[in-house]
């Protein structure tokens, strides 16, 4: 087994998670990973050992599906000053157990493009707004303003279909 | 249960287990071997193309050797004296001695203009006598036998290689016409994929480039045969034909203006300041108008020296005649983009220039002093040039982009009274860092 094969078992079931994340289709998933893969062996020596190999190729992922999604989607962020932004948390009622990661996916996937990549980068790659507004070359105001509206869009899906099941 | 959105969001993906599809891993092996393909390839188009360039400067080096005279004035190298029939006599003159006295009238002894002798033929012998001690005569009558031990026929075992190598031309063929058909298909993949990354950066389709370049000029030379000999013609003038006359390294700049059309192509355009720096040596200045004198050259008022062929009686300051010509230069170019990446791209360079002359000076220089004297007359004011090279683009950054050029262009319409086959040309390596918007 060749060290690349090696890397690759390791890494690529938690880079494919990565990758369905900023993917609409699994097939454009798959696509992503492979992508995702061939710069991680082009680039490898560029990897400092400052932090976890991990970190570095989830990095690594992220920016080739952020290549990749601004490719198919026409992305336009919402402009706000920061000031006028609130700092709030939402909350959802909801029993954990009833509701699966597909319908999550499905519920990121329906959102405009602009929120959905916020969303992601903000709450499951744990990026601050600051490095999100040098990733997407946008104000600090206008990742926070966008992250806001993902969340309230996000709710009001959940709460409709809690209803509809109700 | 009222439950954070962020948090059920993360817990819900930190349990997946999502597997990666199989079909992955031997896309991902195929695409590493390409790579290798393609780095390949690329290392040798690269390697190919410096060869060709360094072929077209060596033969153009060695055809300005070959066709200069040797037997001149006072610069003579060595002269060939034919005495009797087949008896040669080299005579060995200081190269460096510019104070020699001029080459006396062609008197009793035939003097020829040297040839370069190759020892190719003298090689080809050596090399065929070599051949001819080594070969061995081969012994006839090859036995065949099959595994039993019996003899089968010269017939037979001819059939089998001839079926046999029909089946791996079959097989030859087949591989091929499948390997075509998968390149074909990557082929269009990949260009869609570039037409997408094309039309995602729509927005920076111009790029404006200041650039510096260093040129090497030079003139195609007219042979002239006299006398047996190929001689060269030099400019500015007839008069000069005999004498040694090359090309200077001269500088060009400005700036480019490029405009990404499609993917593949991109169309360029710009003003420059190009130089072409020539120098004819092996001259004299005197104040003696000689009767055959340049005409292709208008002296300055107030210039009393005159450049002359010959020294004058009592002895005359030995010069050379630097030439100057500085054009302004409007190319219009069209770049073709055969490979690249994200960050690398290699384009092909085709085009024309409009060129209107700037400057026109002919300067003589000696070893005290170095000085305007005049300019050439023969010296159009507009004319073109035909312009082919290679350029590499290395992108430092969304919006800057390094750009390297190696281009060759070649003049038309240079001269009034020499047809364009004597026409100047200058192969030189441009750079610049460009800003895309």
């Amino acid at each position: 087994m060749s060290a690349q094969a090696k890397l690759y078992s390791l890494f690529a079931d938690k880079l494919f998670n990565v990758c369905l994340k900023y993917s609409r289709t699994p097939e454009d998933a798959q696509d992503t990973l492979q992508d995702s893969f061939m710069v991680i062996f082009k680039d490898i020596k560029k990897f400092k050992y400052k932090g976890s190999f991990e970190g570095w190729a989830k990095r690594v992922t992220v920016n080739v599906a952020l290549q990749k999604f601004r490719k198919k989607s026409i992305i336009k962020f919402d402009d706000i000053e920061e000031s006028k932004i609130p700092e709030e948390k939402v909350y959802v009622d909801v029993e954990e157990k009833e509701i699966s990661l597909d319908f999550l996916l499905s519920l990121i996937n329906k959102l405009p493009p602009q929120y959905q990549l916020i969303f992601n980068l903000y709450v499951l790659d744990e990026y601050s707004h600051k490095e999100i507004s040098e990733i997407l070359d946008i104000s600090v105001g206008t990742s926070k303003s966008n992250l806001s509206r993902a969340r309230k869009l996000l709710k009001k899906e959940i709460d409709a279909i809690k209803k509809l099941q109700l | 249960m009222s439950k954070n959105i962020d948090k059920l969001f993360k817990d819900k993906f930190k349990e997946s287990k999502a597997t990666a599809p199989t079909e992955a891993w031997p896309v991902i092996q195929a695409k590493l071997k390409m790579r290798i393909i393609n780095r390949l390839i690329y290392t040798f188009s690269v390697l190919g193309f410096l060869g060709l360039i360094s072929f077209i400067l060596f033969s153009t080096q060695t055809e300005k050797t070959l066709s200069k005279p040797l037997l001149k004035n006072t610069s003579l190298k060595n002269e060939v004296i034919l005495k009797d029939n087949d008896v040669k006599e080299v005579k060995e003159v200081d190269v460096n001695n510019d104070k020699l006295p001029m080459s006396k009238p062609q008197e009793n002894s035939k003097k020829l203009y040297a040839t370069i002798a190759t020892k190719k033929e003298s090689k080809n012998n050596t090399t065929k006598f070599l051949y001819k001690n080594n070969t061995k005569t081969s012994k006839k009558t090859p036995f065949f036998k099959n595994k039993l031990g019996y003899a089968i026929s010269e017939k037979v075992v001819k059939g089998r290689i001839n079926l046999l190598g029909y089946s791996l031309d079959s097989l030859d063929y087949s591989v091929k016409k499948n390997l075509k058909a998968e390149r074909k298909k990557r082929r269009k993949k990949k260009d869609s994929v570039d037409d997408a990354k094309f039309n995602n950066e729509k927005r920076r389709r111009w790029n404006v480039i200041p650039v510096f370049g260093a040129l090497n000029s030079g003139r195609l030379s007219k042979n002239v045969t006299t006398l047996g000999t190929t001689r060269a013609v030099t400019y500015p003038d007839k008069y000069f034909d005999d004498n040694k006359s090359s090309g200077l390294i001269s500088s060009t700049y400005g700036f480019n203006v490029v405009f990404r059309a499609t993917n593949r192509i991109s169309i360029q355009t710009g003003i420059f300041s190009k130089e072409l720096r020539f120098l004819t040596e092996d001259l004299f200045l005197s104040e003696f108008i000689p009767d055959v004198n340049p005409t292709n050259i208008i002296y300055n008022p107030g210039v009393e020296v005159r450049f002359s062929n010959t020294p004058e009686i009592g002895g005359s300051e030995s010069a050379s005649l630097a030439q100057t010509i500085v054009y302004l230069e409007m190319p219009f170019e069209l770049k073709y983009r055969m490979f690249g990446s994200l960050k690398f791209n290699t384009n092909i360079i085709g085009g024309f220039s409009f060129l209107y002359l700037n400057k026109n000076e002919i300067r003589a220089k000696t070893d005290i002093f170095s000085r305007s004297i005049g300019r050439a007359s023969n010296v159009l004011t507009t004319s073109t040039t035909l312009n082919i090279g290679l350029d590499v683009e290395y992108h430092l950054s969304k919006r800057l982009v390094f750009n390297s050029a190696v281009i060759y262009k070649k003049h038309y319409n240079t001269y009034k009274d020499y047809n364009n086959e004597y026409s100047p040309y200058t192969f030189g390596m441009h750079v610049g860092i460009g800003y895309k918007f």
